[in-house]
């Protein structure tokens, strides 16, 4: 199964929220969606769930028209909610036969999620009786009941504490090894790092950064390197590469333990490893380590994002000018 | 379509869950069918007319004890004193004889002494007989509902009639057989008689009206429930919105015709019962002829779902409940206005106002259903107006239904009905 959102715009009134959206992924696989808030992520998750329609563009289910009505969809939309006062099994049963599925599959399937999520006992509870925490999990519950062959989760992972969230992460793990497909938008992005393949990252209504998540790793690694002395007195090295080695490198950052550094362009790893190694030598500082850089996503998403925002800052400041 | 009915059984499940209109439902019914027993356990009759002894047996003990309630019933008997200053009156006994319909009558002697008696309570009202057609009427504090003075003018009137009579030496039997012949005459309504069924129709156009206001509160409330909860994103995506709409305003309907008619039911079959025991006086009020009973069930059902449909999207409009007021005073206000013009046509249903009424679909529920069952109306126009009223219905479903989707996500202010029309119509 494979699903292909192609060239998805929204305008509300005057403000286009969504800029041609695009993206597929395919059974078994994750796809992460992210953004900063405001960017269009769950708008776009919305078109996708028919609650709001596109103006233009196309949404695929194996090559065919995708009607989210016709498919067992699971969708644990970003404004939860389900039913204070009814009981939670009655509600997922509910839930459940809305979506086509015949009372008695969806009893057994609502205990099976309610025990896999470990709040079995509350089923014959009212809804407004159980924390925040299990309300949560009750609506992933409810989700789930219909074992829906697409799996739409947005910010599935707020108003969890730990032992919750790894019960959550293991559940969408498990849907993963069984052939779903499962959207994934959120902005703690060490949950995407751990679910998804792909991702695609929206900013005002675009998409600035898409594809497979190792292959962006790698590509944004690739030219980018770390180095740490054997002092650990990071300010001093950077000092030195900045002082010492500005005709190879530039440092880009510093994290806990190392200076990160990017090689100007035409310069290599080799010219590196060999000016470092005489020059650091000669400022008497003693080279721990230096390997290929290994950005995490959220180094990507503040790099991305940041430098999209600042693109658009300049280009509004350069507008400005060209009024004046 | 199995969809739909799982929709109205959840959401009448909402309702027979709740222990308010269960218990009310239920003591309503007992209430009013063991009330309608009351007159064969208890002694009505100076309410039913009819004795209770006549009707669950006779009680012997009641023949033993006559003297004493006839002791009782002096006791009851008004006092009244006269002083018979024309002389006309030969005994005391037969004078009061002569009185005995409207009291108790003593003679006094004089004036002062009448007076007196009246000044310390010791009769009701006490009167000086001047001759057959003069009279002073003394009374402590005259009261509003006082017919004393006018019993006592018949009767001083029936008196002075048979002086007459007898002074001018005629048969007193055959003139008063002549002076009071009665007409005979006989009635024959063709139409519908408006003094049997005006109270009934007054209680039942109350009754709609007040389903309506009642249980289309409760709709928009569930609806607006569903969008503060935030519950409606996920229905919306789970099923198409015209399926919940529909499901909550009959699941709603059903629960008014269970309730109101389960409630007229008990009142209607206990009151059949024992129609005898009340001395048919509630006929008027609870004696309902079964085609009008169908009247009011084709087009209450009618007015009810369409004004359920209205509240629907009245309550898609806000996303609070407290909001619902601000969007629903124009429903509210046809509904009263509908009520209004009904009542004070009520008895004159043939009138242009009621015949433009029972043809328009926000008044025919009721201004048909009054037209039957107090005027002439053919069975072409009742036909009409049922099809208008239903047509109307089901595009007022279709039209809150798109109201309803379009308000699902617009959380915030109250939308205007007039801009939720706007937006619900367009393809956007």
């Amino acid at each position: 199964m494979k699903l292909e959102v192609r060239n998805i715009r929204k305008t509300f009134g005057e403000k286009e929220i969504l800029k041609g959206i695009n993206f597929e992924v395919e059974s078994g696989k994750a796809l992460g969606l992210l953004g900063r808030n405001g960017a269009g992520k769950t708008t776009t998750i919305r078109i996708l769930m028919d609650v709001f329609h596109a103006n233009s563009g196309d949404i695929l289910l194996d090559g065919e028209k995708f009607d989210p009505r016709k498919v067992m969809i699971g969708y644990l939309p970003e404004e939860r909610g389900l039913y204070p006062k009814r009981k939670v099994l009655e509600q997922m049963v509910y839930l459940a036969r809305l979506r086509g599925v015949d009372k008695k599959t969806a009893t057994e399937n609502s205990i099976k999620w309610l025990k896999r999520l470990e709040v079995e006992e509350y089923a014959t509870k009212d809804l407004e009786t159980l924390s925040k925490g299990n309300q949560q999990k009750v609506q992933l519950a409810s989700t789930l009941v219909s074992d829906p062959e697409i799996i739409i989760l947005d910010e599935p992972f707020s108003g969890l504490d730990p032992v919750n969230s790894q019960i959550l992460k293991d559940v969408v793990n498990e849907l993963i090894e069984v052939g779903k497909i499962v959207i994934f938008s959120s902005h703690q992005m060490s949950y995407v790092e751990e679910f998804c393949r792909d991702i695609v990252i929206i900013n005002h209504g675009e998409i600035i950064l898409s594809g497979n998540l190792l292959e962006i790793k790698k590509e944004y690694g690739k030219s980018q390197l770390v180095v740490s002395s054997v002092d650990g007195d990071l300010s001093k090295l950077r000092n030195f590469i900045e002082d010492s080695l500005s005709d190879i490198v530039e440092v880009t950052g510093v994290n806990k333990t190392d200076v990160i550094v990017k090689l100007l362009e035409g310069k290599t790893r080799m010219e590196f490893f060999g000016a470092i190694s005489d020059r650091a030598a000669k400022e008497r500082i003693e080279i721990e380590h230096f390997e290929t850089y290994k950005p995490s996503l959220n180094d990507i998403f503040v790099e991305r994002v940041g430098e999209e925002e600042l693109h658009e800052k300049e280009e509004n400041a350069n507008g400005g000018e060209d009024n004046e | 379509m199995s969809r739909l009915f799982t929709v109205i059984d959840f959401e009448l499940k909402s309702y027979t869950k709740n222990k308010s209109f269960m218990i009310t439902t239920i003591i309503m019914v007992v209430l009013l069918f063991a009330g309608s027993f009351l007159p064969r356990l208890v002694d009505m009759s100076s309410v039913t007319g009819v004795k209770t002894d006549t009707l669950i047996g006779a009680d012997l003990s009641d023949e033993e004890d006559g003297g004493e309630g006839d002791t009782e019933n002096k006791d009851d008997v008004d006092h009244y004193m006269y002083y018979d200053e024309s002389g006309m009156f030969e005994s005391a006994d037969d004078t009061a004889k002569l009185f005995e319909e409207i009291g108790l009558f003593t003679k006094v002697e004089n004036k002062d002494d009448l007076k007196k008696a009246v000044e310390d309570d010791l009769c009701k009202g006490a009167f000086v007989i001047k001759d057959d057609l003069h009279y002073e009427y003394l009374v402590n504090n005259s009261s509003m509902n006082d017919s004393t003075q006018m019993m006592f003018e018949m009767v001083l009137q029936n008196i002075h009639k048979q002086n007459y009579i007898a002074s001018h030496g005629l048969d007193a039997s055959s003139f008063m057989e002549e002076y009071e012949a009665a007409c005979e005459g006989e009635v024959t309504i063709l139409g519908k008689d408006q003094s049997e069924n005006f109270w009934y129709c007054y209680i039942l156009v109350i009754v709609i009206f007040m389903l309506i206001i009642m249980y289309g509160v409760m709709i928009a409330t569930s609806v607006t429930n569903e969008k503060s909860n935030r519950s409606i994103e996920v229905l919306v995506t789970s099923i198409d919105a015209k399926y919940l709409l529909f499901g909550k305003v009959i699941a709603g309907t059903l629960a008014v015709v269970v309730q109101a008619g389960s409630i007229l039911a008990a009142a209607l079959i206990g009151y059949g019962i024992n129609r005898d025991a009340w001395g048919n006086k509630l006929d008027m009020i609870l004696h309902i002829p079964t085609e009008v009973v169908i009247t009011f069930a084709v087009f209450g059902i009618g007015g009810f779902l369409f004004y359920a449909f209205a509240y629907g999207a009245v309550g898609a409009l806000v996303s609070k409940t407290e909001d619902i007021n601000k969007v629903a005073g124009t429903v509210q206000m046809v509904i009263m206005i509908v009520y209004f013009v009904v009542l004070l046509n009520l008895s004159n249903p043939g009138n242009m106002i009621m015949k433009v009424f029972s043809f328009l679909p926000i008044s025919s529920y009721s201004a048909m259903f009054v037209r039957i069952a107090m005027g002439t109306v053919t069975m072409p126009e009742i036909i009409i107006s049922a099809v208008i009223l239903y047509i109307s219905t089901f595009f007022m479903g279709w039209l809150a239904a798109k109201i309803y989707r379009m308000g699902t996500l617009r959380y915030g202010n109250p939308i205007k009905i007039t801009k939720a029309i706007k937006s619900a119509l367009s393809k956007d």
